[in-house]
């Protein structure tokens, strides 16, 4: 679990205007926060390919944005990521919640080849959105580290000076409730 | 019916210092009519998300006009942008939805729903309290000024004849000054520009 207060407390030390994004469980929490901040907008779409092209458009106007979604809503979102943020070279946050990550058996970096074992997928006990997050987001070049408890909240503007040194979209994938 | 001329150039003569997005088969046309630094093309990006990427510039310039030039098959592609843009509020959108029922740059096969697909009704569905629909050029020019004046956000479909507007490729060889950059050069471009105006 992590405190949503201090989450917030650290997009404002990143300057954020605004988070993009979509509500899960784990995000309601920090998304409530959110919804009554003075100084950061949260403006929630429908889908969360949206959200990458809207927080890229967020930037080009002058801003500064993070991305919020769930990582099953990441893999919609993949043309959306690379033909906006990618391609427009977008200092963007994201912040994707990871489902899953709990039931995952064994390391949570499974080998793509692992990965594309259709028993695996098909497992009730397996969570496959969690199974494919962190392949995918090395396939999609997209860097990206951890957040599994306060202790880890530096990492938020430590991603996001990353992004715009390196004038790039970053991800944390946050493994726990932002409550 | 209206010409793309028709569509376009009495937009570029109002538009004053809004920002515009363009995508797919007005992209190169609209650069016939406009060399402004504060034009975007939406091109060489991701497919159906140009009135999302424009709803981000306006939502960061509260104080200027944005005018999205969205392609039909574009919208039908994230219809629920409709309802985030009007959630979000954002009183100085202007989304045009250009409708000529195919996929013009890709060879003009026809969109789903073509010919039945109601644009206007959609997004006042959607929430949009101001919504226009035109498909002739004098209506069009006639009120293309109270289109662009007021708060919205506005949602407008224009009819358009179908033309044979092929890939944009962003290189040299293109024609509007705008289309001869990356995307990325582009985008940091406006956002720079923007800057500059304050």
């Amino acid at each position: 679990m992590l405190s949503a207060q201090l989450v917030v407390q650290e997009l404002k030390v990143c300057g954020l205007g605004c988070v993009v994004g979509l509500p899960d469980n784990s995000s309601a929490g920090l998304i409530a926060l959110l919804r009554r901040d003075d100084t950061i907008r949260f403006v929630e779409v429908t889908r969360e390919g949206e959200a990458f092209a809207l927080a890229s458009g967020f930037w080009i106007g002058g801003g500064r944005a993070a991305v919020l979604v769930q990582n099953t809503g990441l893999l919609e979102s993949g043309d959306a990521l690379r033909g906006t943020a990618q391609r427009m070279r977008v200092p963007l946050l994201c912040l994707i919640t990871y489902r899953g990550y709990a039931k995952m058996p064994g390391p949570a970096t499974p080998a793509a080849s692992e990965s594309s074992d259709a028993d695996v997928f098909s497992k009730a006990a397996v969570d496959s959105a969690a199974l494919i997050t962190e392949p995918t987001l090395r396939a999609w070049g997209l860097p990206f580290d951890w957040l599994h408890s306060d202790a880890d909240l530096p990492k938020i503007s430590k991603a996001f000076a990353r992004a715009q040194r390196e004038s790039r979209p970053v991800a944390l994938l946050v493994t726990g409730d932002m409550c | 019916m209206l010409t793309k001329e028709q569509l376009l150039k009495p937009l570029a003569g109002l538009r004053g210092d809004a920002v515009v997005v363009t995508c797919m088969s007005v992209t190169r046309p609209w650069g016939r009519y406009s060399s402004s630094e504060l034009d975007f093309a939406s091109a060489d990006s991701a497919m159906g998300h140009t009135a999302d990427l424009a709803l981000g510039i306006a939502l960061a310039q509260p104080r200027r006009k944005v005018i999205c030039l969205n392609g039909d098959g574009s919208m039908l592609m994230t219809l629920g942008t409709l309802a985030t843009i009007v959630d979000s509020g954002a009183a100085n959108l202007v989304l045009f939805v250009v409708q000529n029922d195919t996929y013009e740059i890709t060879g003009n096969l026809p969109i789903p729903a073509a010919g039945r697909i109601d644009f206007a009704t959609l997004a006042r569905g959607a929430g949009f309290d101001r919504v226009y629909s035109f498909d002739r050029a004098d209506q069009y020019e006639g009120r293309l000024a109270e289109v662009l004046s007021g708060d919205g956000p506005v949602f407008v479909v224009v009819r358009v004849e179908k033309g044979s507007e092929g890939p944009i490729s962003r290189t040299e060889g293109e024609p509007s000054r705008y289309l001869r950059e990356s995307i990325a050069d582009s985008a940091h471009r406006l956002r720079k520009a923007l800057e500059l105006r304050g």
